[in-house]
């Protein structure tokens, strides 16, 4: 465990804001860099990183969520269901993660930082799916006002097992590497399963509160959780992300998208190199 | 009221619910983080600051479950028993990472 001091708890805040704020940005949870900066460049162990990341997680799920809640843009009924899958699969990655050696770990977090700039690059520009609001959304569909078309739309899952699937994955990856999992989640639903963006990327950031509950529980009982660092990351991902929704332009968000997966590639890089030796 | 009307409405009252308890939980635990961090910093850690700092944690953490209980519990008056079982399993699924966060607490 590293030694608390102020100057450290400084450093920490400042690399959460700085997260949080590419992490609104760019529709993320920011975990994705916040853990690379811990482990590759302040040299925490992999599991005290994945677990203050996986704290700042949750506080950005809850407070996304309140200020969300009652728009119907969450699509809650849906969010329970594959929450399911993904506390499940949070469970199972928690546990292996006190089994598995820090250059597993390190390598793994190495391929999905790979994943994610891939994803980031193919969807440079990115499309709602809407459907005809008249149409009945089923049960696990959803209906909401979309500011930008000005009316109400509503949607129908389809593939549900899919959806399913991607979610136990990105609930076995977040408590493994310590990141939200929506970079998973999100396109899959958004691309196969017919929700909307927005309603995906709601309804995915409601549900990584529970998921990285299931691993956070984990790595703090094994005493991996250090509560003055966790504390200053979470203050600091919090003024992040609210400066980055209040501040963002999305619709300037390519270059920045760009050059993320650019920094993502490099992680990557890095992650193997340690993860290698 | 339709079928529909009713359930638009109950969805409604479970969305105002949780937004509540997300809100009430980012609050207690912002609030102890904040104060036990500026603490810890200007008088060194242990005592107050480490507790406050502890209860901000664990409050944070159980923010989703509380969270996942009101549903359960909104669920259940609605007569909803399909969503109140799987919220159900959510809750065990939650309690099982507890319980293994004991598992491994006891083995250092």
């Amino acid at each position: 465990m590293p030694l608390v001091t102020p100057a450290l708890a400084a450093i920490i805040f400042t690399a959460g804001a700085v997260s949080g704020t590419l992490g609104a940005l760019l529709g993320l949870g920011g975990g994705v860099f916040l853990v690379p900066f811990l482990n590759l460049v302040l040299g925490f162990p992999f599991g005290v990183a994945a677990a203050i990341s996986l704290t700042t997680v949750i506080a950005t799920s809850s407070t996304v969520s309140a200020g969300r809640a009652g728009r119907q843009l969450i699509n809650m009924r849906l969010g329970m269901l594959l929450e399911v899958a993904t506390a499940g699969g949070s469970f199972l990655g928690g546990i292996t993660a006190q089994l598995i050696a820090q250059s597993v770990l390190q390598r793994l977090f190495g391929i999905v930082a790979v994943v994610v700039a891939i994803i980031m690059l193919t969807r440079l520009r990115r499309r709602n799916v809407i459907l005809d609001p008249a149409a009945d959304p089923g049960i696990l569909g959803g209906r909401y006002y979309e500011d930008e078309s000005g009316a109400t739309v509503s949607y129908r899952v389809r593939r549900l097992p899919l959806a399913l699937g991607a979610s136990f994955i990105a609930g076995n990856v977040s408590s493994l590497l310590g990141i939200g999992g929506g970079i998973i989640k999100v396109p899959v639903l958004n691309a196969w399963c017919g929700i909307p963006l927005r309603a995906a990327a709601a309804t995915s950031a409601f549900m990584i509160g529970v998921t990285a509950t299931a691993g956070a529980i984990i790595y703090y009982g094994h005493g991996q959780l250090e509560p003055t660092l966790a504390a200053a990351a979470v203050l600091g991902v919090q003024l992040g992300s609210w400066a980055g929704m209040r501040f963002g332009a999305t619709a300037s968000a390519k270059w920045l998208k760009i050059l993320m997966a650019a920094v993502l590639f490099v992680v990557s890089a890095m992650m193997f190199a340690r993860g290698g030796r | 009221m339709t079928r529909d009307e009713g359930r638009l409405a109950s969805a409604q009252r479970l969305e105002r619910a949780i937004g509540a308890v997300l809100r009430a939980g980012v609050t207690i635990s912002s609030l102890c983080l904040i104060v036990g961090l500026v603490w810890a910093i200007a008088a060194g850690n242990g005592g107050v600051p480490s507790l406050l700092l502890q209860i901000g944690i664990v409050v944070l953490l159980g923010t989703p479950a509380a969270r996942v209980v009101v549903s359960i519990a909104e669920y259940v008056v609605e007569g909803d028993w399909r969503f109140a079982v799987l919220t159900g399993i959510v809750l065990l699924e939650l309690l099982a990472s507890a319980v293994a966060a004991l598992v491994f607490n006891r083995r250092l």
